[in-house]
């Protein structure tokens, strides 16, 4: 590994030396590269993860431009994952970078993140993060959610069995919301960014904000403890 | 009975503050702290029935029933866009 390209940040002293040798050997896996997906991908290769895979079935289209990283217009029409597995790799050539342009269902999801240390949610749909969610508990893997609506985000990192997972936080919402989400264009990169900063908490074995809650326009922010549900039907007692 | 809610994200806007104090009757349902709350603030009329709602720190189904000091928080609908 090539401190030198880390110099400042292993002078961060949250982070130092340690840190980033952890993440040179840490594989994270990143479901969807889309708004929140792309610009998240764009981080963690920057930062020096050793490892990421990104999962993504859908091409590139004019109206993901606005709020995506990496992308251009030329590559409208080609695959989001072969995309940024070679952006990705030229940023830094160090990272091992899959694209992978594959749809996740259920049968096949173990086989993408078995081996994972973390999944990071850049998908846009609850039925899928109920999938990551599910998986997440099962193989005892932790993964961060992170949503965007309008000038929104939400972002909550998951330790299965010690903190609230997505089933504790999402009863009431229906599994999508019908007709396409308004989002405003800074919002996927600063809520990424914050996702990301709790990837690498987890990845550190640092403890977790809790929910977090921030709108952009308005610059509210905000961080919700809450406890796990003991009657949850995913991570509760059974 | 009054009872302090807790306000999050946009709905702090609404209320120009972190915390709400709400009348509701003995007996009642954190559905009808919803219904207090957007009856104060109708701008959150269209996440009634999604809000996200705490009741003493874990998420709560709208039946569950409201005692005197219970820390009830409101939040807008996690959000799913990506």
């Amino acid at each position: 590994m090539n401190l030198e390209r880390y110099r400042r940040q292993i002078l961060v002293k949250e982070f130092g030396q340690r840190g980033q040798e952890t993440l040179s050997k840490k594989n994270i896996v990143i479901i969807g590269g889309g708004g929140l997906g792309s610009n998240s991908a764009n981080i963690f290769v920057r930062m020096g993860i050793g490892t990421i895979d990104i999962i993504d079935k859908d091409t590139i289209d004019i109206t993901n431009l606005h709020r995506t990283s990496l992308f251009t217009q030329e590559d409208v029409g080609k695959s989001k994952a072969l995309i940024l597995e070679e952006r990705l790799h030229a940023i830094n050539p160090e990272a091992h970078i899959r694209g992978i342009n594959q749809k996740i269902t259920k049968e096949n999801i173990e086989s993408f993140v078995k081996n994972a240390d973390v999944i990071v949610d850049g998908t846009d749909s609850v039925s899928l993060r109920h999938l990551i969610n599910n998986v997440s508990l099962h193989y005892n893997i932790p993964w961060v959610y992170a949503g965007v609506y309008e000038t929104v985000g939400m972002i909550m990192g998951v330790l299965p069995q010690k903190t609230p997972c997505f089933q504790c936080i999402s009863q009431n919402i229906p599994e999508s919301i019908p007709g396409e989400i308004p989002v405003l264009g800074s919002l996927p990169a600063t809520i990424a960014s914050i996702q990301c900063n709790e990837t690498i908490k987890l990845l550190l074995g640092k403890p977790l904000a809790g929910l977090i809650i921030y709108d952009v326009w308005d610059q509210c922010f905000d961080v919700m403890n809450i406890k796990r549900n003991p009657d949850c039907p995913v991570c509760g007692k059974k | 009975m009054i009872i302090t809610v807790l306000v999050f994200g946009r709905y702090k806007d609404f209320a120009g503050k972190d915390q709400i104090n709400l009348d509701i009757s003995i007996g009642n349902t954190l559905r009808d702290v919803v219904d207090a709350f957007v009856k104060v603030y109708p701008a959150a009329e269209k996440d009634k029935s999604r809000m996200m709602v705490t009741k003493n720190k874990m998420y709560a189904s709208y039946d569950a029933i409201v005692s005197n000091g219970d820390e009830i928080t409101l939040s807008p609908p996690v959000v799913s866009g990506g």
